[in-house]
């Protein structure tokens, strides 16, 4: 029994084509699919006969048996009207299935390219470079084409600017299992943090089955990672001025353009370590959530309900760091944070030798309020940690990009340690 | 030509002076705070005793970095000032290598405009080899006769050409002195990029250089542009103009050895001396 499956479908398609092309008929451009449903063992009968009419040289997709079956058949564009007219004065219902061929053809090989070029796409992407917005776009829709049944990717709102924020969804199953938060580049001029968030999402997809820790992990919690936190910012520092830290949004009453994004959480807003001059690389923004950047992935994580871990990745200084910028004083759990971090910090400098110093916000780096993990920790989630990456301060920001793969392999046992732990004490 | 001899003779005399100094030299006083190493002040202390030192040595193959601070302390004197005395390791610029642990204070003075810097430091770099590095960089820019140019060093992708490298390593001499002045307790630098570089052709033994500098500064996160002259010939003090955009004039570096804001004590080729 003969079914029209999809690949079925693209088989007959594609042994068309090749017939076509070898009977020269370079193009299918007009032919149409008929769908016929004879109604008797006449109207069969009838349809048996135009089988028979080799000059209209129909292609029977369905061939004529019983009258239980539609009939499918492709009419050559020269041979359409001839055909309908029969079908018409001899009152058998059909209907158009496919109006062009040619056009259906065209579609079909661009999305065969276009799946050639994805199953090549994340083993041929170079993860040890620096790419632009759009590329980081593009990766992320071939990791989720790569790994269908592990990653998804999701829109959260759009920016400033109204590019779209998009997070990448790692699941094996459940319904909104507890998760862990992953975000990069929110201060676009980092760009070490948004080549380290594609290089770990590339690395959690790849080794999930493989890796018992990545699987252990993701078969128990759900992983949310935001490659370009600021894709606004991101933009601009290929475009124009690769020092941009902030979002391009316009200030009223202000020249200035841009808001410190990790200045303007519903954290201790407004306080020390924070700027009320727009023109300031810290200006804190006219009010908490006033970016919009911000406001997505606040609106994201509480309306998830479910979020055990906020982690967020920063350069330059190596530092691994937990609650509290905007007050300087430990958070209730800092023994907790600290053992953790430590823990942290050791499985990442085990790999390349690279320190980092572990500890609050404010004794370690400066007091600064409005901060992201500030915001988290106080809304509940426990397990709140900002990544500082390489260097300490030789590069910085314009950190070589042949640095970018070992620090993203370190990084990971950090976060990994991390996110073992809260796997752990859920 | 008196200079020179001064030069020549300074290390070794200071070398000689080393066990008077080391009287005078760190040793936590009453009042005193011990920090923890990990202390974001202690470590903006022990980077400004570090671009104080770099300025003095004058030497692109000499640069050197942070590496771990081990100990640090912190007097308060009240009404003038905080005193940090600091212990820690430090790392050739270029290589990241461990070159040597340093001993300073830094004084950050409420009247003075910087901080007054006392640093001595062991080093386990070869300093013939510092010379010959320098004399070759400084030979090679004496035969230019077309002038180096150059922009975005390092450029986006932090990517420095070859060629250049060792004028963006005079840039970080240079930008050391503008760092170190410009520093105070709260507010410390980095040298980000090198946006410009343009060489002067002398017709003296000096070499002369013309940059565009950003800075970063922290904790305000601000990017601060500098324009910073260099005129430096090898063995000699680095000279250094600089102008940045948020002062109204040209501020200068002075000649000669010894000023008053800081001195550096005996810097010896010698493997780990113990303190």
């Amino acid at each position: 029994m003969f079914l029209a499956n999809p690949s079925n479908m693209r088989l007959i398609l594609f042994f068309s084509a090749l017939a076509g092309a070898a009977w020269c008929l370079e193009t299918f451009a007009g032919d149409q699919v008929l769908r016929v449903k004879a109604s008797s063992e006449e109207e069969i009968n009838k349809l048996q006969l135009l089988e028979t009419l080799e000059h209209l040289q129909l292609d029977f997709w369905r061939r004529p048996s019983n009258p239980e079956l539609p009939v499918d058949i492709r009419v050559p564009f020269p041979s359409l009207q001839a055909v309908k007219v029969f079908l018409e004065s001899h009152h058998i219902e059909y209907s158009i299935l496919l109006e062009d061929l040619q056009v259906l053809i065209e579609e079909e090989k661009q999305e065969m390219i276009n799946n050639q070029r994805r199953e090549r796409g994340t083993s041929n992407f170079n993860y040890g470079a620096y790419h632009p917005l759009d590329s980081i776009y593009a990766a992320l829709d071939d990791l989720a084409a790569e790994y269908p049944s592990l990653v998804s990717k999701q829109t959260i709102g759009e920016s400033y600017e109204k590019r779209p924020m998009y997070i990448l969804k790692f699941s094996t199953g459940g319904t909104n299992r507890p998760a862990i938060w992953l975000d990069a580049g929110i201060h676009s001029r980092e760009w070490v943090t948004q080549a380290t968030a594609l290089w770990t999402a590339k690395k959690i997809a790849s080794e999930y089955g493989s890796n018992p820790s990545i699987t252990s992990l993701l078969n128990r919690m759900d992983i949310f990672l935001l490659v370009v936190t600021n894709p606004d910012g991101y933009a601009f520092t290929h475009t124009n001025n690769r020092m941009w830290r902030k979002t391009r949004s316009k200030i009223s009453g202000s020249l200035c353009v841009g808001v410190d994004p990790n200045r303007n959480w519903d954290a201790g807003f407004g306080g020390p370590g924070a700027s009320t001059n727009p023109c300031s690389e810290s200006y804190h923004g006219p009010s908490a959530n006033s970016e919009v950047e911000v406001k997505n992935v606040v609106n994201f994580i509480k309306s998830h309900g479910k979020i055990q871990a906020f982690l967020t990745l920063h350069s330059y200084s190596q530092l691994l760091l937990f609650p509290f910028g905007y007050k300087c004083t430990n958070p209730a759990d800092y023994n907790e944070l600290d053992a953790v971090g430590k823990a942290a910090a050791s499985a990442l400098a085990s790999l390349h030798g690279t320190t980092y110093k572990v500890g609050t916000i404010c004794s370690t780096i400066y007091q600064a309020s409005g901060g992201s993990i500030d915001w988290s920790y106080d809304y509940g989630i426990k397990y709140s940690f900002a990544f500082e990456l390489r260097d300490t301060g030789r590069y910085g920001f314009l950190l070589p990009a042949s640095q970018i793969i070992p620090t993203a392999e370190e990084t990971w046992l950090g976060l990994l340690k991390i996110m073992e732990h809260v796997r752990d004490n859920q | 030509m008196q200079r020179q001899s001064e030069a020549r003779l300074g290390p070794l005399l200071l070398l000689l002076l080393l066990p008077l100094a080391w009287g005078k030299g760190p040793s936590p006083p009453r009042a005193a705070e011990e920090l923890q190493v990990s202390n974001r002040l202690a470590g903006q202390a022990a980077r400004v005793a570090l671009h104080y030192l770099n300025y003095r040595l004058g030497s692109p193959s000499a640069l050197r970095a942070l590496g771990q601070v081990r100990k640090a302390t912190l007097k308060t004197i009240p009404g003038i000032g905080h005193k940090y005395y600091l212990q820690f390791t430090t790392e050739d610029y270029k290589s990241s290598l461990n070159v040597g642990t340093c001993l300073a204070t830094v004084f950050y003075l409420k009247r003075k405009p910087r901080p007054a810097v006392n640093i001595n430091c062991t080093y386990t770099k070869d300093q013939k080899q510092i010379r010959e590095d320098d004399y070759s960089f400084y030979k090679k820019m004496r035969q230019q006769t077309k002038p180096i140019i150059g922009n975005d060093i390092p450029d986006s992708y932090g990517n420095i050409e070859p060629a250049l490298e060792p004028a963006w390593a005079l840039a970080v001499a240079g930008s050391s002195y503008l760092m170190w002045e410009k520093s105070t307790e709260n507010l410390g630098y980095f040298m980000a990029q090198v946006k410009n570089v343009k060489q002067w052709i002398t017709k003296d033994d000096s070499i002369d250089f013309d940059y565009s500098v950003v800075l970063h500064e922290i904790p305000t996160q601000e990017m601060i542009s500098c324009h910073l002259r260099v005129i430096w010939t090898p063995g000699h003090p680095l000279k250094v103009k600089y102008f940045c955009l948020s002062e109204n004039q040209w501020s200068e570096s002075e000649e000669g050895s010894g000023t008053e804001s800081g001195s550096t004590n005996g810097i010896f080729n010698e493997k780990e001396a113990h303190f």
